[in-house]
């Protein structure tokens, strides 16, 4: 699942994959796999290689407090919601924001693999990012850096990998 | 000598808590009143008997010197505990009790009242031989007079409008030549400040520290004090961090000031517990600033190194029974620390922060003390002080209190609303205040503009959250996404929403 965090107006998109009590988190196209129990509500043991994260974590709608390390994070878990039907073609990737392309990590031709970034849209002082959907080939870019860009407009097509016959 | 046999505890949060748990453990019967908005409160809960006040503004209920006289007489109480804050250091409330036949468990109305007038406490002091700051509070206010009476005080000098704030109409002046030059300009400035150009002048402390000294009172004039406690670390001039000993008292120092708090006490016939603040300047001069004539918020700490419980010898002394606390028996051992955990938010100036606390977890362990009045599931509103909880540790030195507190505070878990708590822990990890380095600038000194992780998120935090969410998906989610390829990142695009 695909989740959006705001905090002090940044915003963070993180991927997250469950199997058992193995996660796999996406950020900022480092993989994290960790291992994590709930050991009574709101109380986790994660553990990342040979780190023990420790934290607690409330939950009041979509407010989120994480208490980790002795610090307090104030953070709100947001929905980017409203997607209408739409009649593009599955690998033309929208922009979710209004605001500016700051950066294009990739160029016509690349091989992507699922979940690189693709390009960085600012927004009133936040950043989104276009990530690959899967793995393929970059058809066709459709913005520079610097460039404006509207909501919903196509920022990068891409070409998915066919499987191996 | 008999003890009450009820008290009624005018006052709510971690101090009714205290007092409730000292009346407890003398067999007093207690009584708690509580606000609407308090019905469910820690201090309700444990109290023997309740008294509702109803609604929740201060002025209708906890300092409301009718409803709560009303409340004693109704439940039958001898005495009443006003904590502090709200009634503590109202001479009228105190009255009240007295014309109602309820004994008030402080000092006497008159004494309070003295005590409440700046200008009168000082003379009073003045006149018992007890240092104060030297200044000229005077109504002549012609420039010669002024030049006159600054010459006098001494430099630095501070120059200040009498109906002051906010740093306008205020000069600090180093040498004479500068004088005249900066009493008129002090003098315009609160003229279009304040439509008043009265001004004061007081010699300006260099490198000032608070500290103040506890005292007992009994009824039958034996006095004694219980040592200090040093309270520079303040912000938006309260007190976040107090420390017992002060690192800078020399054992000659305590021993003046010691005597000096005693006299102040005895100058005005002073009962019960009560505190005098002085300033103590960066050459260990000490002027005295004010008393107060209650139970102090950091009381714990001298709790803590003198072992003398404090609000059982309040009820003890209120009661009538003499003291035999001698000062010569008394002792200070190791170093105590508190930190006050506020409802506030440090990197937005400090402001109240208000929400209810879905989660509490406090630290324990050997010389930890929590004194709270708060629980999970509590509203905070912003009705009252946002004073949660202070949180005292005992070391047998200074490093080691320290230590201990560092622990603690990294271990507290407050959810729900934003604390002071990692910003408390700064303070103590600081280089200064680790070598005791402290004046009342402190936190406008080293922690101006301060906010908590510049960096943004821990990428710790954010597994930790995609971990819990993954762990307990929301049903909206759920439904929203059913039909949606999983694999697809733009079936969020759409309508870009940031939460209110």
């Amino acid at each position: 699942m695909f989740i959006n965090y705001e905090h002090n107006s940044h915003v963070y998109n993180i991927e997250v994959e469950r199997k058992k009590n193995q996660y796999f988190v996406t950020y900022n196209n480092n993989i994290y796999t960790v291992e994590a129990h709930e050991i009574k509500p709101g109380y986790l043991k994660i553990r990342l290689g040979d780190r023990i994260i420790k934290c607690v974590i409330s939950e009041n709608g979509d407010n989120r407090f994480v208490f980790i390390d002795g610090d307090v994070f104030r953070v709100k878990r947001i929905q980017l919601t409203g997607m209408k039907k739409s009649s593009r073609k599955e690998g033309d990737l929208t922009s979710p924001i209004s605001g500016r392309v700051v950066r294009v990590k990739t160029k016509k031709g690349d091989i992507v693999k699922k979940g690189d970034v693709l390009m960085v849209i600012e927004s009133m002082k936040m950043e989104y990012l276009i990530r690959a959907p899967y793995d393929g080939r970059i058809k066709r870019i459709n913005f520079r850096e610097n460039d404006q860009i509207d909501m919903g407009e196509i920022t990068v097509e891409i070409e998915k990998k066919r499987k191996k016959q | 000598m008999k003890l009450f046999s009820k008290v009624l505890i005018a006052n709510r949060g971690e101090i009714a808590v205290r007092i409730i748990k000292a009346c407890q453990e003398m067999r007093i019967k207690t009584v708690a009143v509580y606000s609407d908005v308090d019905s469910k409160a820690p201090h309700v809960q444990i109290a023997d008997e309740t008294v509702n006040l109803g609604d929740p503004t201060p002025s209708e209920s906890y300092l409301n010197i009718s409803k709560i006289i009303d409340a004693a007489e109704s439940v039958g109480a001898e005495a009443i505990h006003p904590g502090y804050g709200f009634l503590a250091e109202n001479p009228d409330f105190a009255q009240a009790c007295e014309d109602s036949g309820i004994k008030f468990i402080g000092a006497k109305p008159e004494v309070i009242a003295l005590m409440g007038d700046k200008i009168k406490a000082k003379k009073t002091m003045e006149k018992a031989d007890v240092p104060v700051i030297p200044g000229y509070h005077g109504l002549r206010q012609d420039i010669s007079t002024l030049v006159k009476e600054g010459k006098k005080i001494g430099f630095p000098l501070l120059v200040k409008a009498t109906a002051g704030g906010g740093g306008k109409g205020m000069k600090i002046v180093h040498s004479e030549e500068y004088l005249e030059e900066a009493i008129e300009s002090a003098k315009r400035e609160a003229k279009s400040a304040f439509g008043n150009d009265s001004i004061f002048l007081e010699k300006y402390l260099d490198r000032p520290r608070h500290i103040e000294f506890q005292i007992l009172a009994d009824e039958h004039g034996n006095i004694v004090h219980l040592f200090e406690r040093e309270c520079s670390i303040q912000r938006r001039h309260q007190k976040i961090i107090e420390e017992t000993p002060s690192p800078v008292m020399t054992p000659e120092l305590r021993d003046r000031m010691g005597r000096a708090a005693v006299a102040a006490a005895k100058a005005v016939g002073y009962t019960n517990a009560g505190t005098i603040e002085f300033m103590v300047d960066g050459d260990l001069n000490f002027y005295f600033m004010e008393m107060n004539t209650r139970l102090q918020v950091e009381h714990p700490i001298t709790e803590a190194t003198t072992g003398i419980d404090i609000a059982k010898w309040q009820l003890r002394i209120a009661a009538g029974m003499e003291l035999t606390l001698k000062q010569h028996e008394l002792t200070q051992r190791g170093h105590a620390i508190e930190c006050r955990i506020y409802a506030e938010d440090p990197s937005n100036g400090f402001l109240p922060s208000i929400g209810v606390l879905e989660k509490i977890e406090v630290p324990t362990g050997p010389n930890i003390r929590n004194d709270t009045g708060v629980e999970t599931g509590m509203e905070i509103t912003s009705y009252y002080d946002p004073l949660l909880s202070k949180l005292i540790v005992y070391g047998e030195n200074r490093d080691d209190a320290i230590d201990k507190m560092i622990w603690a505070l990294s271990r507290y878990v407050v959810l729900g609303v934003t604390t002071n708590i990692p910003f408390l822990r700064k303070v103590l990890e600081h280089k200064a205040f680790r070598k005791g380095d402290i004046t009342t600038h402190f936190i406008e000194n080293h922690f101006k503009n301060w906010t908590l992780s510049k960096d943004g998120l821990p990428v710790d935090a954010l597994i930790a959250l995609a971990v819990y969410d993954s762990m307990h998906p929301g049903r909206e989610e759920v439904v929203r996404y059913k039909e949606a390829d999983p694999h697809s990142p733009w079936r969020h695009a759409g309508r870009w929403r940031i939460g209110v």
